[in-house]
């Protein structure tokens, strides 16, 4: 268990996802990764029945293979409360019970797959996200095991990420830990910088959450699938380390 | 009936006939009712006869008289059935008022007067009656006593003649052992680990029946004098007719009979290294004395199933595991590899008979090894029968401690992996006998080592605390007079398989099973220590060290160190010390001196003047051997001091 | 090799008869003064007798949410150990079942342990507080049987902690059960032959809520 880091890997024009990923696997493996099986990391979203008076509730059901005894469960009550739950795998049958007040929006199922790389203290995930069997982007994931605080190994994990996607990646620290907002003591809610906390498994699972969040949204804007008035809730943040598009090497 | 002659009536068991068909067919009466049956018996009353004799004749007259009065009844039908009663009270009430009238008359004592008949109601007097009483209860005393004194006897002569009593024995019996009474009214025992964890199939029943009366007379004339000969006796004849004075008789499966151990051996090439013995007998407190023979005989047959349960669980572990050199098993054997050439032997050891000409305990026995396979069978036991209990009460009962926090905790891969694996008895046993032959050997070289080397000295500290499959020695290497000029010191970790070594500057080496290399390292160590000691005291001395070098290169080169040499100068740079230590194959010091300039200068053609000599002249070798001190550091002592002392 | 998703793994566990969620129970009671007889009989009864029994002390909160379909609020009781670093347990029972060809009660049942985060995520989904109790007594175990004898105690609200909280009887309460998979019918069996050890110190019976409720 250490610091997890996702990063988005920007299409260029013309290639696909598959093409992108290959090439990527090739460069691991010639570095001298090795390969260690596949991964899997959905989210299911379910939103409360419109009731007058209450805003809508959606509750983000997600799994990930790395953690497979766990459900990662988030509600956000439309106010931009966030409750987090770590579950038994068992929650997901809890959550049917509930199918009268929560119904799962089986369109916006979204979930990242690939292969999953293991290079010294890093494991590298290549994963192509799918929604409803629609390419949707690459999500890479970056994990550094020895450590768990971001401060210490971004560094590390930045020059990694920049050495084999051969992209520019900012030397801030990714968005995810900069804009949090906790609960203070008096109930307020204020920014909290997260790179100094203790990294934990929900981290990982809230920062996937963000991206896919990111790309039902991008669904939304365009027109795409999204037409049956899904609200998708609380600020989203379009991720801003990217800076460098394009490869660096041919 | 009417007629003189006596019969005697019974009830019929079955109700009376009321009728008989032409065909044959009995009617029978229903039988009466209960109120009918009650108006009955009310009607026997005999009202006006109360004592105990007239009772008893009246019983026979009624009896006589029943037979008439029920054919009268039959005549009487419509009578109302308790007619006869209310007669009779009638005729008793009539009395009681007359006798009322009469005593209310008496009392006025005009027309009646009441005399006492007789003048026998005096001895009514408290004194009697205390008397009277008193004897009464002496009596009673008596009869008690005499009881008591009986039974007092009985007893007594039954213990002389220790005659046991089948119930007492039983009574034992169920303290110790669990019993119980099956249907037929046999008693079953159980002596089985199955109530402890076990999951063994094999039955641990056992039988228990009184012993035969010839059985008892045989004891009773064998008497106490043979409480020793009666358990070697029962232990010869497991489950078979006891000698002894037990009125109890225990019947043991056959398979269960017998004597059992588990012997372990560590072999290398044929030469056995250590073995041991293991079985259950001596442990807990001996409890024979106070009980029964029988509990011998138990105790014996509960060996036998706890080794077989061991030599089973180990021998399906042995064919289970995957080894790189496949386990053995063969019969009641065994076999695992250890290291090379040195083989781990289990074995069952099960005889029915037993015979004196059995080979006596080994003396040499590997205890340690013996209480780990008890433990870790125990181990097994206790994990299988103690769960840990869920907290919160409404958790699920099975999972682990572990595995329940899995879930919220987000356990990744591994961690649930790691779960899943558990060592086999037979893993752990073999990792425990890897580690206590790692442990001999590393003991042996390093016993053999400072044996053979005198100077400097070594001094191994055996860590007391240690688990199963590591311990932990610190070695320090000294020089007798010299300690506080340098002492290098390591620790070794002995482990099931390799050494590590952790060196006083942070160097860990890992080194495999053979006892070669620790040597290699010893030596070493030993070369560097003397050379750095050397440096050190030269500094003492004031002279200079020109170069130091612990790893020379020449020779056999080795991983782990290799010759090492050191070059000092006197303290006005005319002598120069050269010194090298080799250590294969063992220790070899070389030492070379040198002088510049030479004290005497002949010149010659090549070189014509004596500056020339200042550059230094040619290394003799010396007799290192010859030189006085005790040690190394003492030599070089006495030999850096009379180089100085010379140019003085 | 294609990883499964979770969901794709439970259904195949529920398939085929792995995951436990059924709760076979029997129920009694008994009194504070008689107690003390009932331990005896278990401790000789019981696995681990060697052990003195262990003692638990939970808080059991019962959430209710509303729903449209059915005038039945979903209730979900999440019990917490006092005094222990363990995670809570959240709990679905389903109707129950009174059988009278079974032994016991059956009731489908679901556990899942959660982060503490639970109760406070279970508001935001908009369940409220129904009741709560704290349940303190001893936990016994046979086979993977469970008898749990517990004071109930009634907690005087924003005090859970506080020992001044009253027990509601002056009795204890028996539960024997099992959570097993579908399709174990010789459960019950084996618990009525329990239960019937236990007799007369606790009559341990299936007992129908929907019934107790129609009482006056």
């Amino acid at each position: 268990m250490g610091v997890t880091v996702l990063q988005p890997y920007p299409l260029p024009e013309g290639k696909s996802g598959a093409h992108i990923i290959d090439h990527l696997g090739k460069r691991l493996l010639s570095l001298g990764a090795t390969h260690a099986g596949q991964f899997l990391v959905d989210c299911e979203t379910f939103i409360s029945t419109p009731q007058h008076g209450t805003p809508t509730r959606a509750v983000h059901v997600l799994h990930d293979s790395e953690f497979p005894a766990s459900t990662f469960s988030i509600i956000d009550n439309g106010t931009g409360k966030q409750v987090a739950l770590v579950a038994d795998a068992i929650f997901d049958l809890l959550m049917l019970k509930m199918t009268s007040t929560f119904t799962s929006k089986k369109q916006t199922k979204i979930e990242s797959r690939g292969a999953r790389f293991e290079y010294g203290d890093f494991v590298i995930k290549l994963g192509s996200v799918t929604m409803m069997e629609h390419f949707k982007g690459i999500l890479i994931e970056i994990e550094y095991r020895p450590c768990i605080t971001l401060s210490y190994c971004w560094e590390m994990i930045r020059e990694m990420l920049q050495g084999f996607l051969g992209i520019n990646v900012a030397k801030e620290y990714p968005t995810y830990f900069t804009t949090q907002t906790i609960m203070n003591a008096m109930g307020q809610q204020q920014l909290h910088a997260k790179q100094n906390d203790l990294y934990e498994p929900m981290d990982t699972v809230k920062q996937y959450l963000e991206h896919f969040t990111n790309y039902r949204k991008h669904v939304q804007l365009h027109g795409g699938l999204g037409s049956s008035g899904l609200s998708v809730n609380g600020p989203v943040l379009m991720p801003s380390t990217v800076v460098g598009v394009g490869m660096g090497r041919s | 009936m009417s007629n003189s002659v006596n019969i005697s009536v019974e009830t019929t068991c079955e109700n009376q006939i009321r009728e008989i068909a032409y065909d044959g067919t009995e009617l029978y009466q229903p039988p009466p009712t209960l109120s009918e049956s009650l108006a009955k018996c009310a009607a026997r009353i005999d009202f006006s006869k109360t004592s105990l004799d007239d009772l008893k004749k009246e019983e026979k007259s009624a009896a006589a008289a029943e037979d008439k009065e029920d054919k009268d009844n039959q005549f009487q039908e419509s009578l109302w059935p308790w007619d006869a009663v209310r007669n009779k009270l009638k005729d008793a009430y009539t009395e009681i008022c007359v006798l009322s009238d009469v005593i209310s008359i008496a009392k006025d004592k005009r027309y009646l007067v009441l005399d006492p008949l007789l003048e026998d109601g005096d001895d009514t007097k408290a004194i009697v009656q205390v008397y009277s009483r008193k004897k009464a209860l002496s009596q009673a005393a008596q009869v008690l006593l005499g009881g008591a004194e009986r039974l007092r006897t009985a007893h007594s002569e039954q213990r002389s003649r220790n005659v046991s009593d089948f119930h007492i024995e039983l009574l034992r019996l169920r303290q110790n052992w669990r019993l119980k009474k099956v249907s037929n009214g046999a008693i079953i025992g159980d002596l089985s680990y199955r109530t402890a964890g076990s999951k063994f199939g094999m039955s641990g029943t056992f039988e228990v029946t009184k012993a035969e009366d010839t059985l008892d007379e045989e004891g009773g004339a064998g008497t106490s004098a043979t409480a020793s000969a009666a358990s070697s006796a029962s232990s010869s004849n497991n489950g078979m007719q006891l000698k002894a004075s037990s009125a109890l008789r225990v019947i043991v499966p056959a398979e269960l009979q017998g004597v059992a151990y588990i012997k372990v051996i560590t072999q290398k090439d044929q030469e056995d290294l250590c073995t041991a013995q293991v079985n259950l007998m001596g442990h807990g407190p001996n409890i024979t004395a106070q009980v029964g023979v029988w509990q011998k005989t138990l105790e014996f047959a509960q060996n036998v199933l706890f080794c077989k349960e061991l030599f089973a669980q180990l021998a399906r572990e042995a064919i289970q595991l995957q080894a790189p050199i496949p386990h053995v098993v063969i019969g009641n054997q065994i076999r695992a590899t250890l290291l090379p050439n040195i083989q781990l032997i289990i074995s069952l050891c099960h005889s029915t008979s037993f015979d004196s000409s059995q080979p006596a305990p080994i003396n040499d026995h590997d205890h340690v090894l013996e209480h780990s396979l008890h433990q870790l069978l125990r181990e097994v036991h206790y994990k299988n029968s103690h769960h840990p209990f869920p907290h919160p009460a409404s958790a699920p009962l099975g999972p682990s401690k572990k595995r329940m926090l899995a879930g919220p905790t987000a356990a990744d891969r591994e961690a649930l992996l790691d779960m899943t694996k558990t060592q086999t008895i037979l893993e752990q046993i073999i990792a425990q006998a890897q580690h206590i032959f790692m442990r001999k050997r590393t003991q042996y070289v390093l016993d053999t080592l400072a044996r053979d080397v005198k100077d400097p000295q070594i001094v191994s500290h055996w860590n007391a605390m240690n688990s199963p499959t590591m311990s932990c020695v610190k070695i320090n290497i000294v020089t007798h007079g010299y300690d506080a000029i340098g002492r290098t010191s390591l620790v070794i970790h002995v482990k099931e398989r390799s050494l590590k070594c952790i060196c006083r500057d942070g160097r860990v080496m890992r080194l495999s099973y053979e006892p070669q290399e620790l040597r290699d390292l010893i030596l070493c160590q030993i070369n560097s220590h003397q050379i750095s000691c050397l440096v050190s005291l030269a500094r003492c001395m004031a002279w200079t060290v020109l170069s130091n070098s612990n790893h020379l290169g020449i020779g056999k080169v080795e991983p782990l160190g290799n010759a090492s040499s050191c070059l000092l100068a006197s303290p006005n740079s005319d002598r120069m010390i050269a010194v090298q230590i080799r250590c294969d194959p063992q220790i070899d010091v070389k030492v070379y001196i040198a002088r510049s300039p030479r004290q005497d200068f002949f010149p010659s053609p090549l070189v014509p003047e004596k500056f020339w000599e200042n550059l230094g002249g040619n290394f003799k070798e010396v007799r290192f051997d010859k030189i006085e001190g005790k040690s190394f550091l003492n030599k070089m002592e006495f030999l850096m001091a009379s180089l100085t002392s010379n140019t003085a | 090799m294609a990883i499964s998703s979770a969901r794709e793994s439970l259904s195949l566990a529920l398939n085929n008869r792995f995951l436990p969620n059924l709760e076979y129970l029997l129920q009694g009671s008994i009194l504070d003064t008689a107690v003390e007889h009932l331990m005896h009989r278990l401790k000789g009864l019981c696995d681990n007798v060697d052990t003195s029994p262990e003692r638990f002390h939970d808080l059991e909160v019962c959430m209710s949410l509303r729903q449209p379909t059915s005038p039945q609020p979903l209730l979900l009781r999440v019990r917490r150990a006092l005094g222990q670093d363990a995670p809570f347990q959240m709990r679905y029972l389903g109707q129950p079942e009174v059988d009278m060809r079974r032994p016991t009660l059956v009731r489908s049942c679901m556990d899942c342990a959660c982060t503490n985060g639970i109760l406070d995520f279970l508001t935001e989904m908009g369940f409220r507080l129904e009741f709560e109790y704290i349940a303190k007594g001893y936990m016994f175990r046979k086979g993977r049987m469970k008898i749990t004898v517990s004071k109930l105690i009634k907690i005087v609200p924003g005090k859970q902690q506080d020992m001044a909280n009253e027990p509601i009887s002056q009795s204890y309460i028996v539960e024997l059960s099992v959570v097993a998979p579908t399709g174990q019918e010789n459960v019950g069996e084996e618990m009525r032959v329990f239960a019937e050890q236990l007799k007369p110190l606790v009559q341990l019976e299936k007992i129908d809520y929907k019934r107790l409720g129609n009482l006056p």
